[in-house]
């Protein structure tokens, strides 16, 4: 925690708890893999699985960070329900069709965004490296363990997410409900099909290409 | 009857509102003598208040009418402004001889403007322009003012694109517009300067607490920046260098609109401005150089144009311009009252010389090309004598009020104190020889020599004989005329500015100049005067009563006003045009314009084109992700430096 | 807090202060009674007790939320439910302005959906509740509750942009906002999660009072978070680079969406990145100033020049929203309190404007709302006399054109620019406003020459077209040219008497459209001429702004 020079390594020095390190080291490999490889991927069921790779990844960073409950939960909410749901779409679209990303509609593009998302998070690292993080401010919704004589032994990680759940974020834990209820009326609204009506009738100078409508269902997912 | 005097800008407005509720039911000719009647009222008013105002001395003079608080105080940020009238000398003479000036030339627009499609349009313009410089002129602060400002500059815009028809129409308003916006940057940001360094923005001179009379008070840097910021916006509305080839373009406008408008009232605005910050103008000598070097400069610039021009409109803008000109002149070297009266006389000669333009205009169907024309004395007897008064008035020859006020000026400007002074009267002398000698030419080629319009074959035919103009045209002529001559004794010579009437105190306090001339020569000053308008006359008549077509004396340089226009486009037009369009083409071009290409192409190779759109996506997002970059970049940046 | 968690029981509740969300409530109860009526009934309910119920729904939480403002002003601003959110002048401000601008957005979207013939509560539901998000925004104390109420907001409007789904434009700009939102959000979540990990919280006074008691000498993992912040902010304020979706999405959404969507959309995100910046990270000022003078700048520049060349009439305001967004972010770049008042008070102007503009442009787009190019408003003043009128009004306010509103929005914040010493800026903003000025008033120009009068070519043939489905919906509209009185002070300027017998097109003003233009209109100009209560009430707002 001592304030050094930029590239004073400090950070980097393996700390005394090495399990965590390395388990830490081991599934930030796997979240980031994951990640890749869902963009990368061709077939979408294997792009949905490696999903999953990421999300169990970050199970795993939870469970390193004692958040035993939230780890769980991770695991049955996401990769249980969320990706399923995902995989259904896909095979409901049909699994045989890929995604040629190799064709390449605007010249150069891939190439800058590779460029341009790699300067960013060489940015964020730099802009991170050798400051002050963790600052030693206690999270807003407590500890874990209250008792620092007595490390692990101290109030279940339960507890603290649904004190602060009811209290600190009892707000933000009820707008919620309107975004998952805006989320659903959108969604119905999307999935409509058009009735009969007035047609748009475009300017003749317009500039605009015409383009396809992106089917509705890519939305609402 | 002063406290009521917002009901001088407010008759207008009436005149207004019922033009643009009924002004097409009412239709022609009543919409016309509404709003002539409208106007009248209120130069009438203004006499009763003018004469209460005469009534007091001294500080009792000023009278600041609170209208209603407009924005009223805000605690801590302190910013106040009331709807409130300054009812001084200084503002009552712009006030008579705008609302006198509006009625003459309402009058004649009921002539001029028989039969156009838009006659009740035009009269709704006029009402709102004159209700607009009448707040201008008797606004309180300089939010007040702000406003008719930009109330004259937008009705000035409609007018000039009045026949919108035309495309020259139609691009002079821009032009119009354009150089004033830029201008008005300057009157916004004295504003501020002003409220910042005094906290307030009401004028209230002679400690009435405004920022007039804290002028003392305020760093000598601030005077400067807070005058030169409000010249720039003066330049502009009253068309000084560089910023005057609007003006000229002004004259698409009907005439009675350039005779109002471009030549009577609106234009003397910018020297109504300089004269009403005249406490805080005369202590920056930075200034007062800036504005008499512009103004003498603009003087002989534009009337060496103005010897070169064909049209005769356009001959009559550059004149306007120059006599601007020698307003400023009059500002810079601390003569306001000089300044003052030179705007009314001016008012008065030019706006008659606009109307027997118009008149002769009328007369001939629309002819506007001064070679066109010639021997119209024997068919417009009425236009003809009624113009050589202007003509005579505005060359200073004695006993005219345009010698009077010239001679104001120029005496001004040879008792100067400061070196560059005398330079000053040597240009504005040789600017009267110019003034002289183009006026005379402009008489000389319209009225006297041969019939050339006869030669002139319009659609196969030959025009038909010109006319004289019916009698609410030729009555403001007659007027103005009268005025013209006569003029001059609202301030004759016999002691610098002498002020007979102290019809302008005590806004302008004791004389700038502790420098007086002997009666002596003053008389002999006078002479100069009066023998370089004669000779410049005579050179002219000698000239032109022969031959018309002299190339040697119309150089294309001054035909084409100093090529200002073309480099003002190559300097400012073509680099905004091309950034517009970079900017555009970073849109338009390089984003959409990549991928139209490139949907051209897949549509034509067959495949999908919903990845094109995806294409647009992708696109955005990168652009959103450039930014990101920088903005990511510029912490590190921080983070590292630290 | 960890203190509080010691001291208190185990089982602690909540006291929620009601009043301070009940707004919120308003709107949300409304789109939620309006959902479940419309459902439980066989038949469609009819458009005209949706939107009625809509209005009261924003008009209660109107009047909730300046009992807000007056609860407030007499008992002070304090934070509610746990410190999640807080009341404040600066959070009834906006709530008073969503709001009106959805009492306003709601009669236009009326008037919309009879012309379009489309049934159905969802438009007035998904307006409710995005405005909802808007209120959330404005009145959140916490980056989480932010980022909440921006989903909501953006969530609706995602839907709303697609609503017209017989128009393509209209899918095609709802996928590009959609794409671009959810970029938009993970970069401002992950801003969050960085100030999170630097100061150790989430609450926006907390992290006042971190940064005010710890100065933190390598903070540049906070300041990475504020940049993320900012981007995501910038998006949905439509601020230059972050501007690329505002055309497409501007264009291709049903026009009072889109005036929804400029008025409400910047509403809550100006708010939310005001609040942010100024009381939060009001200690880094140094640090982000330069930044969003970059930005502004650029919104400036960017907004006014390329609206410029602009033939599409949604485009062009489109890209002058950019050019407004620009001048509200110089508010924000003079970081004082004054800067804030002058943001607000432009928020409220634009808010207006915005509505009104697109609510004539919606009308003017004819059935089917496709046709906004130019050209289609030549002359526009002899068949619409009062819709020209409007319109014209509310372009010279936007061109900051005295006694309007919008003059003294631009003053407000150009005078806390000049406060600032941000001369510079000042300079540049008002040279934007003249460009800006030109093709405002180009339109106004455009409206009020007879059609065809310069031989355009494109401006013949496009006025024949649309008979048939308008004859339909002209029985529930007024008649052309006798629009509700309440227009009769407002576009002065404008309201030449036209003749009416011309080959008039069969142009119909919804009543309630009208209703709305007549608001907006009255809002313009009454509180142009008197600006008096509105410079009040935004002062007021940033006087408790610090709770």
């Amino acid at each position: 925690m001592v304030p050094g020079a930029l590239f004073h390594f400090s950070w980097l020095k393996i700390p005394a708890n090495r399990i965590d390190f390395l388990t830490f080291v081991f599934s930030a490999a796997i979240v980031l893999v994951g990640a890749v490889n869902v963009v990368r991927q061709r077939n979408p069921v294997l792009a949905a699985l490696s999903l999953v790779m990421t999300l169990f990844g970050v199970a795993v960073l939870f469970v390193e960070q004692q958040a035993n409950f939230l780890a769980a939960v991770q695991i049955i909410v996401y990769a249980g329900a969320i990706v399923v749901l995902f995989l259904f779409v896909i095979m409901f679209l049909g699994v045989d069709r890929e995604e040629s990303i190799s064709e390449e509609p605007l010249r150069g593009q891939r190439f800058w965004a590779y460029l341009l998302m790699a300067l960013t998070f060489v940015g964020l690292l730099l802009a991170g490296l050798g400051s002050r993080f963790g600052s030693g401010v206690p999270s807003v919704a407590g500890t874990l363990n209250d008792n620092p004589a007595h490390p692990r032994s101290a109030t279940p990680d339960v507890v603290v997410l649904g004190k602060s759940v009811f209290t600190t974020y009892l707000f933000a834990f009820e707008i919620t409900s309107a975004l998952l209820v805006i989320a659903v009326v959108g969604a119905v609204v999307l999935a409509r099909r058009p009735g009969a009506g007035p047609l748009a009738e475009e300017d003749d100078d317009e500039v605009e290409v015409e383009v396809e409508t992106a089917e509705p269902e890519e939305v609402s997912t | 009857m002063l406290s009521h005097a917002y009901l001088i800008p407010l008759l207008p407005l009436a005149g207004f509102l019922v033009l643009a509720l009924f002004g097409r039911r009412i239709g022609e000719p009543w919409a016309g003598w509404l709003g002539t009647a409208t106007v009248a009222g209120s130069f009438v008013l203004s006499l009763v208040t003018y004469g209460a105002l005469l009534g007091r001395t001294g500080s009792g003079r000023e009278v600041t009418d609170v209208v209603y608080n407009w924005i009223p105080a805000i605690p801590h940020s302190g910013f106040q402004v009331s709807a409130s009238l300054l009812v001084d000398p200084l503002s009552m003479t712009m006030v008579l001889f705008v609302t006198g000036i509006s009625t003459l030339i309402h009058l004649y627009s009921i002539g001029y403007m028989d039969g156009d499609g838009d006659f009740p349009k035009f009269f709704l313009y006029l009402n709102l322009f004159v209700a607009s410089m009448l707040v201008l002129v008797l606004g309180g602060n300089l939010l007040m003012t702000f406003v008719g400002w930009e109330g004259v500059g937008v009705c000035s815009y409609w007018l000039i694109s009045f026949w919108f028809g035309r495309d020259s129409a139609a691009s002079a308003g821009k032009k119009a517009f354009l150089y004033n916006r830029v201008a008005d940057v300057g009157f916004l940001l004295a504003m501020f300067l002003v409220f910042e360094r005094t906290g307030t923005l009401s004028y209230g001179s002679a400690g009435g607490g405004g920022f007039l009379g804290q002028a003392a008070s305020l760093p000598p840097s601030t005077r400067t920046a807070v005058c030169l910021l409000l010249f720039l916006a003066a330049a502009g509305k009253s068309a000084q260098f560089p910023l005057f080839p609007w003006l000229a373009d002004a004259m698409e406008g009907p005439t009675p609109v350039s005779a109002l408008i471009h030549a009577a009232t609106m234009v003397t605005a910018g020297v109504y401005l300089m004269c009403r910050i005249g406490p805080l103008l005369s202590l920056s000598h930075t200034a007062q150089l800036v504005v008499s070097i512009v103004g003498v400069g603009t003087a002989f610039v534009a009337a060496s144009i103005g010897c070169a021009q064909q049209d005769i409109k356009k001959v009559l803008a550059y004149s306007t311009v120059s006599q601007l000109g020698y307003m400023f002149l009059a500002v810079g070297t601390g003569a306001y009252e000089a300044a003052i009266f030179l705007m009314v006389a001016h008012a008065f000669f030019k706006g008659l010389l606009f109307l027997g333009a118009g008149s002769v205009i009328h007369g001939l169907h629309d002819e506007q090309d001064l070679k066109r024309m010639g021997n119209l004395r024997r068919y417009m007897k009425l236009t003809f004598w009624t113009v050589s008064v202007g003509v005579v008035a505005i060359a200073g020859i004695p006993p005219l009020s345009g010698f009077f006020a010239k001679g104001d000026v120029l005496d001004n400007a040879f008792a100067g104190s400061l070196f560059p002074w005398k330079v000053m009267w040597a240009v504005g002398l040789a600017t009267a020889l110019l003034t002289a000698y183009y006026m005379t030419r402009l008489l000389v080629l319209a009225f006297l020599g041969d019939d050339r319009w006869k030669a002139v074959v319009d659609g196969g035919r030959a025009k038909k004989d010109p006319h004289e103009s019916p009698w609410v045209m030729t009555v403001p002529l007659v007027v103005l005329a009268v005025l013209a001559v006569v003029g001059g004794a609202l301030n004759l010579p016999g002691h610098l500015s002498f002020d007979p009437l102290r019809w302008l105190a005590p806004v302008f306090g004791p004389g700038a100049f502790e420098e007086h001339l002997s009666g002596s020569s003053q008389w002999v000053l006078g002479v100069v005067d009066a023998l370089v308008a004669l000779v410049g006359a005579g050179v002219a008549f000698r000239l032109w009563s022969r031959e018309t077509e002299r190339p040697a004396l119309e150089p294309a340089l001054l035909q084409r006003s100093w090529y200002l226009d073309e480099v003002t486009d190559a300097t400012l037009g073509r680099p905004g045009q091309a950034l517009a369009r970079m900017a555009a083409s970073f849109d338009t071009r390089v984003i959409d314009g990549a991928v139209t290409g490139v949907a051209r192409l897949t549509r034509g190779a067959g495949s999908g084109l919903r990845r094109v759109q995806t294409g647009y996506v992708r696109q955005y997002a990168l652009g959103i992700t450039v930014g990101l970059v920088v903005l990511v970049g510029y912490v590190t940046f921080l983070a590292v430096a630290r | 807090m960890t203190a509080l968690l010691a001291a208190t029981p185990a089982h602690l509740t909540v006291k929620i202060a009601y009043l301070s969300i009940l707004p919120m409530l308003a709107l949300l109860g409304g789109a939620l009674v309006i959902l479940v009526w419309s459902s439980l009934l066989r038949r469609p309910l009819e458009t005209v007790w949706i939107t009625s119920l809509t209005v009261l729904a924003a008009t209660a939480a109107l009047v909730l939320s300046l009992m807000q403002y007056f609860d407030v002003i007499h008992h002070g601003a304090h934070v509610a439910i746990d410190g999640a959110i807080v009341s404040d002048g600066f959070s009834a401000f906006v709530a008073v302005l969503v709001s009106a601008a959805v009492v306003v957005a709601a009669l236009v979207g009326d008037g919309w959906l009879q012309q379009e013939t489309i049934r159905g509560p969802e438009f007035h539901v998904l307006v409710l509740v995005s405005a909802s998000g808007a209120m959330v925004m404005g009145a959140a104390n916490d980056l989480i509750v932010v980022f909440l109420g921006l989903e909501i907001l953006s969530i609706a409007l995602y839907v709303l942009a697609a609503f017209n789904a017989r128009r393509r434009q209209s899918g095609e700009a709802a996928l590009k906002y959609f794409v671009l939102g959810g970029f938009s959000s993970a970069v401002f979540l992950y801003g969050i999660a960085l100030v999170y990990g630097s100061t150790g919280t989430t609450n926006l006074p907390q992290i006042a009072s971190y940064l005010a008691q710890n100065y933190v000498l390598h903070n540049g993992m906070l300041l990475a978070g504020l940049a993320l912040l900012l981007v995501g902010f910038g998006f949905k304020a439509a601020a230059v680079p972050f501007h690329l979706w505002t055309p497409d999405v501007y264009q291709g959404s049903p026009s009072p969406v889109t005036g929804f969507m400029a008025a409400v959309a910047k509403v809550g995100a100006f708010a939310a990145l005001l609040r942010v910046f100024v009381s939060s990270f009001g200690l880094l000022r140094a640090d982000w100033q330069p930044a969003v003078w970059v930005i502004a700048v650029a919104s400036l520049l960017l907004g006014a020049s390329v609206a410029l060349v602009q033939r599409d009439i949604k485009r062009m305001l489109a890209y002058s929203s950019i050019n407004h967004a620009g001048f509200i972010l110089l508010g924000l770049q003079a970081g004082s309190t004054k800067g804030v008042e002058g943001s607000l008070y432009y928020l409220f102007a634009y808010s207006f404007l915005a509505l009104g503009s697109f609510a004539v442009i919606s009308v003017v787009g004819g059935p089917g709302d496709g046709r906004h190019g130019l050209d289609r408003y030549r002359g526009l003043a002899r068949r619409q006399p009062w819709l020209a009128g409007a319109l014209a009004l509310f372009l010279v306010a936007q061109a900051g054109i005295p006694p309007t509103t919008g003059f003294w929005a631009k003053l407000e914040v150009l005078q806390a620019a000049a406060g600032a010493h941000s001369y510079a800026l000042a300079v540049i903003a008002m040279l934007s406003a003249v460009i800006a000025g030109f093709f405002y008033l180009r339109v106004v120009v455009l409206m009020y020459s007879p059609a065809g009068a310069t031989g355009d070519g494109a401006a013949t043939g496009t006025i024949v077209d649309t008979v048939e489905p308008a004859r339909a919906v002209g029985d529930e509209g007024e008649p052309v040219g006798v629009a509700p009185g309440g227009e009769a002070g407002s576009g002065a300027v404008a309201l030449l008497e036209a003749d009416t017998g011309e080959s008039a097109e069969p142009l119909v003003i919804p009543g309630t459209t009208g209703i709305a233009l007549a608001l907006c209109a009255g809002a313009t100009v009454v509180l142009g001429i008197y600006p008096a209560w509105l410079t009040d009430f935004a002062h007021q707002a940033t006087l408790l702004f610090h709770p």
